[in-house]
């Protein structure tokens, strides 16, 4: 019996498989893919680990220091091992993989899993018109592009303001496409203001912001789109439709935690993150089962998500130590007026320690004050200089702080 | 006489925006830290970018190998560096860290690769 199987060889599986070795246990980490790294062998840009190292890495910089720590701690590994299916039984998980070599059954005591997001589709956000060849998710653009040198097209249009959307749009700009457009229906870029700047305002590459796209034409091939722009609220606005000639159509129109395998097992989903419910130690619902990165709510940058895999390391270290000792009086955290989401969802240990909660505003604003209500009125305040919901926000607090209050609401005014 | 810039921090996620006043002083507004401040300078100046992009190689899993200029190059020089990258054909394997291209167009500073690149099996 292992002691813990890990998920998912991306960056979140990587540092908590590493991690976990690093405390000594029996670790066996599985990934479909034949290499480690996840999203991080195609993300070659730099920017990452400047919170974790004070280093601006690139993706594949960033994955080796994790992978060394792998085998430093003495990780097994599992390449091209796809998860089919787990059941739990009694005390512990039978784990179903597919690989090369067929049908292979592991058994654990616990159970970490870190399978990511994956982005939207057009049908997600509804694109009508026809169903040509040509239309890409930015993700997949990327790893075209960086993994096997292909373009998508020669005249792409990037709908989404995103990160993945801008840096996509870099690469085709210098691997010199013959015409390039963004659009995007918020007031300014989504994504991180650095990208916005050295991706796109760098290189003057055209973009509409307040428009998106309504159909896609072509019959094979796309050939053009039929831009239309929004309000404020993201409705189209009839009467401004325009045809616009192009090649492909790349979508970076957000990602969706990848929470089926977890929601099977019986683990509750919030319908907010789209992602399981967590304890303060990323622990979901089912007892013995923790989840971490993408999969809990999509993280703005990889250094909080291999954060996230820490504290749940030290989690799955308690739960499998047996000196989990769940208090039977919880705390529930709801988001609250202009708040959208907030993980952990509940706090279920006992303790002084400092918790991390992350929420996702609903609005754009200056000068807030983040309020956490209790029974008896506010427990604490903070204040933001500037909000907006496209930027996960963190606040740490004393976890006393909560205790005697069954629920507690975060809002933001 | 100033005339006056704006420009995105790009050296953490945060992104202040920052003014930057280059008149006969040069003046940075709207950081919020030492390494903004630095950064807003050297911007009003001679911007500098790190560079990533993929250049062909053979034998290996991958048919491009992610690589990188080892530190900031001038902004107007990108282009000229993504040039000289074009028709390049290395050979697996490759160390991370390996220098790719050594003071690539003229900027004095090299190209490195990004990761390993074992010769495939």
């Amino acid at each position: 019996m292992i002691d813990v199987v890990v998920v998912g060889g991306g960056p979140s599986g990587l540092a908590a498989a590493s991690e976990l070795g690093a405390m000594g246990h029996d670790v066996l980490l599985l990934e479909r893919e034949d290499e480690l790294g996840g999203l991080l062998n195609q993300c070659i840009h730099d920017g990452f680990g400047t919170i974790l190292f004070s280093e601006s890495l690139s993706g594949p910089e960033f994955a080796d220091i994790f992978m060394n720590r792998i085998e430093r701690a003495g990780v097994k590994v599992r390449l091209e091992t796809y998860m089919r299916s787990v059941e739990k039984i009694e005390d512990h998980f039978v784990i179903s993989t597919v690989t090369p070599e067929g049908v292979e059954t592991f058994e654990s005591r616990a159970l970490v899993y870190a399978i990511g997001c994956r982005e939207r589709n057009r049908f997600e956000i509804e694109i009508g018109g026809t169903r040509p060849a040509g239309v890409f998710t930015a993700g997949t653009v990327q790893r075209l592009v960086n993994l096997y040198g292909f373009l998508p097209g020669k005249q792409p249009v990037i709908v989404g303001g995103g990160d993945v959307g801008m840096i996509v749009a870099r690469h085709l700009y210098l691997e010199g496409v013959e015409s390039l457009l963004m659009v995007y229906p918020e007031d300014f870029f989504s994504g991180l203001p650095r990208n916005a700047q050295q991706c796109v305002l760098d290189f003057d590459i055209p973009y509409k912001p307040r428009t998106t796209v309504k159909r896609i034409f072509g019959d094979k091939k796309v050939k053009a789109v039929e831009l239309v722009e929004v309000d404020k609220d993201w409705n189209m606005i009839e009467g401004t439709e325009k045809i616009y000639s192009c090649d492909s159509v790349i979508l970076s129109v957000g990602l969706v935690p990848y929470s089926e395998k977890v929601e099977e097992l019986g683990a509750e989903i919030d319908p907010a993150t789209g992602g399981p419910v967590i304890n303060e130690h990323f622990e979901t619902t089912v007892d013995g089962v923790f989840s971490v990165g993408n999969l809990i709510q999509i993280f703005d940058y990889v250094d909080d998500a291999v954060k996230s895999s820490y504290t749940a390391a030290e989690g799955v270290d308690r739960f499998l130590k047996g000196s989990f000792d769940k208090t039977r009086s919880h705390t529930v955290l709801n988001p609250g007026e202009h708040v959208k989401t907030v993980t952990p969802q509940r706090i279920e240990y006992e303790g002084k320690d400092e918790i991390t909660l992350f929420f996702r505003p609903g609005v754009e604003k200056e000068n807030v004050e983040v309020r956490l209500l209790g029974k008896n009125g506010i427990l604490k305040s903070f204040k933001k200089r500037y909000v907006r919901p496209s930027t996960l926000e963190d606040i740490k607090i004393p976890k006393s702080v909560l205790s005697g209050n069954p629920e507690v609401v975060i809002d933001v005014r | 006489m100033s005339d006056d810039k704006t420009s995105l921090c790009i050296r953490c996620p945060k992104g202040c925006r920052l003014t930057l006043l280059t008149g006969e002083d040069i003046k940075i507004k709207g950081h919020q830290c030492k390494i903004g401040e630095e950064y807003g300078k050297k911007e009003a100046i001679e911007p500098e970018r790190v560079v990533p992009t993929t250049v062909k190689i053979l034998g290996a899993k991958w048919p491009r190998l992610p690589v990188r200029t080892e530190k900031g190059v001038p902004l107007d020089k990108i282009e000229e560096v993504i040039d000289e990258l074009r028709d390049l054909e290395i050979n697996a394997p490759v160390k991370k860290g390996d220098i790719i291209v050594k003071n690539v167009a003229d900027t004095s500073v090299d190209i490195i690769s990004e990761r390993d690149m074992e010769v495939k099996r």
